[in-house]
């Protein structure tokens, strides 16, 4: 039987852009990620994704809801009290090219997490772990003194995975990590947060905008408009059997390398996501939906159990 | 049988610097008829990008330098034109456009501004102002932006209307051939499939010839009729959208592109993707140039550069095919 390790309820983030204005970045997520499974995130640019991965490792504060891990309720904590679990709670960053420090060297960088946590008492034991990891992140030891710059993206996503490792993590937010590669990297790089998901039973919360990855990485997949949960169920079903309208638009606007796909054209939806700025009530995506009616605009939507672990947010589905 | 429009023959371009000499288009042939579209495919430093703005004239005359071929355009070498006559060409008769719209659009100009200056240049029919208003209008309103918003600025616009405003700008003046390059990776999905189906549509409208360079095979497949996959300045495959898509005979490289990419229709635990990286254009390998990470390596392919090998219009540029039932060597053998 499955365990929770992540839970969030009715989780929000606001922030305050001007007076009277307030941007709903997160808007009532609730969900639970058990051990050693993967949720996949997925929504456009601006949907509140990467705010989500965020909030849930409390590099920003929560508006209200409850963030739980392994049964303990964190949303309140101070930075303290954080620093104490934080080697639990891990983060990939999206660009490898921004998020590593350009004048330390790949050994340094690694070592940075488990000196500021002292995790080992001797910098041997340091050092030794260090090129430990960089043997199962896939890099060579002969890289150890090299600096950022002379490494490519793949190399540089690999020593962030490493940075994130070298904690031993229970949970990892993966926010983007493949985007800003090329595909054959790409490749490379799911397959060894793959491996590692496998030998250490660790638990990822996979954010991204690819649908054909996060399919391919997850157990569970979340998919956000605006801020809000719109569909939330199982990889399979969510592919196999899409409900929430924007979830199905976003589904036929991929282009699938394959001839067949020719014939049925990719559809597209009107319209683009409107501010999140003080939204009105209602669901968000009424305005580019094909289904929409007066019905969708007045009261805010219930997220709600369609079929059995299969949650959508619409009005029009029952 | 339709119409030649574009012939690039045998290009190689290098990038030179004090240090070093970047190698990066290392002799990439293809043809392009009237009205058609071919894709060219490929990972990041491959040489896609040069080879556009080497059609259009467009690569920086301070390091690069143009080696070897000829790009043929309307039965002209655009290499023997004069400046004066290559700006005729720019924006006429073929035109770009480029990935990232946020930064190709000047910021204090009106956008309806920035499509009059196109038309303003090759104004050859000596149109009054209000007509060239008029196809401002026109042209906006072919890209699905309302012809009110002419007098706003690019901050105006999001991401996907700033890419229309780039297509509009592309095909005020009609042309002949457009360069799409990477045009929607820099948008979000559904904007993406707004943007390539009005692409396409368009396309079909005016007739005009493409040339679409991305990395992603699905956008390929979508668009194209012919394809080109590149690998360290060379196309190591050519062919129409089946032959690249279907069949068992490809170039290695090919395969492994296909086998990186998560397919939304499979159910595959894991992935294939092509071990080791690009090689360093400054120093490409002796002999094939996948040769390194080519999991069917075999000894000739570390000594020698294999040419092509053709079965109708499918050529795959791999000693694999040499002798392979129903291909035949195209060219002599290079070094």
């Amino acid at each position: 039987m499955s365990t929770p390790l992540i839970e969030l309820y009715d989780l929000t983030k606001y922030f305050d852009v001007a007076k009277g204005k307030r941007l709903h970045a997160v808007d009532g997520v609730t969900m639970t990620i058990n051990k050693g499974e993967t949720m996949g995130i997925v929504g456009e640019s601006g949907c509140g994704k990467s705010t989500l991965g965020r909030t849930v490792m409390k590099l920003h504060e929560p508006t209200s809801g409850k963030i739980i891990y392994d049964g303990v309720d964190i949303t309140h904590y101070k930075k303290r009290q954080m620093k104490v679990i934080r080697p639990k709670l891990q983060m990939i960053f999206q660009d490898p090219y921004s998020s590593i420090n350009p004048r330390m060297c790949v050994q340094d960088l690694i070592a940075e997490p488990m000196i500021v946590n002292k995790m080992y008492k001797s910098k041997i034991e340091v050092y030794d772990k260090v090129s430990e990891l960089m043997d199962t992140v896939g890099l060579a030891q002969r890289l150890t003194g090299a600096y950022p710059h002379e490494l490519d993206g793949g190399r540089r996503q690999r020593i962030g995975v490493a940075r994130a490792l070298s904690l031993n993590p229970e949970f990892i937010v993966c926010d983007e990590p493949v985007s800003a590669l090329d595909v054959s990297i790409q490749a490379q790089i799911l397959n060894l947060l793959m491996d590692l998901q496998e030998e250490r039973n660790l638990t990822y919360m996979f954010i991204t905008h690819n649908m054909s990855v996060v399919k391919h990485i997850s157990n569970e997949i979340l998919v956000m408009y605006m801020g809000t949960c719109v569909e939330k169920c199982s990889s399979d079903e969510l592919f196999a059997n899409p409900m929430h309208p924007y979830t199905k638009a976003l589904l036929s606007a991929i282009p699938v390398p394959s001839i067949e796909s020719k014939d049925k054209k990719i559809k597209a939806i009107k319209g683009e996501v409107t501010s999140p700025i003080n939204p009105k009530p209602g669901c968000r995506f009424a305005n580019r939906c094909p289904l929409a009616t007066e019905e969708c605009t007045g009261a805010d939507v219930p997220f709600e159990e369609i079929a059995p672990d299969h949650f959508v947010a619409c009005c029009k589905i029952k | 049988m339709s119409e030649k429009l574009l012939e690039v023959k045998d290009l190689e371009i290098i990038y030179k610097t004090d240090l070093e000499t970047v190698q990066a288009v290392n002799g990439i042939s293809f043809e392009l008829n009237k009205g058609e579209t071919v894709g060219l495919v490929g990972e990041t430093g491959a040489g896609k990008t040069t080879t556009a703005l080497a059609i259009l004239r467009l690569l920086p005359e301070r390091n690069a330098r143009v080696l070897k071929g000829e790009i043929d355009f309307d039965g002209k070498n655009l290499f023997d034109l004069t400046d004066k006559e290559m700006q005729k060409i720019r924006g006429e008769k073929i035109s770009m456009i480029f990935q990232d719209p946020m930064t190709a659009l000047n910021p204090v100009m009106s956008v309806g501004d920035q499509i009059a200056e196109s038309l303003q240049l090759h104004n050859d029919n000596n149109e009054t102002k209000a007509e060239i208003e008029k196809r401002v209008e026109e042209s906006l309103e072919m890209v699905g932006i309302p012809a009110s918003r002419k007098k706003e600025y690019p901050h105006q616009f999001s991401g996907g209307m700033k890419q229309r405003v780039v297509i509009a700008i592309a095909l005020a003046c009609n042309p002949s051939l457009l360069i799409a390059d990477e045009p929607t990776t820099a948008l979000d999905v559904t904007i993406q499939a707004q943007v390539l189906t009005m692409m396409t549509d368009l396309k079909e409208k005016l007739g005009t010839a493409m040339i679409m360079i991305t990395h992603d095979l699905g956008i390929i497949a979508e668009t194209c009729d012919n394809v080109g996959v590149i690998y360290a300045g060379e196309i190591i495959e050519y062919g129409t959208l089946e032959d690249i898509f279907t069949g068992e005979n490809h170039h290695p490289y090919t395969e492994g592109l296909f086998g990186s990419i998560p397919n939304i229709e499979k159910n595959e635990r894991r992935l294939h993707p092509i071990e080791g990286l690009m090689p360093d254009p400054t120093d490409l390998p002796k002999g094939c140039s996948f040769s390194p990470r080519c999991p069917k390596c075999m000894d000739i392919c570390k000594e020698v550069n294999p040419c092509s090998f053709e079965d109708g219009k499918h050529r795959i540029k791999c000693h694999l095919f040499d002798g392979f039932e129903g291909f035949t060597a195209a060219d002599k053998e290079v070094e």
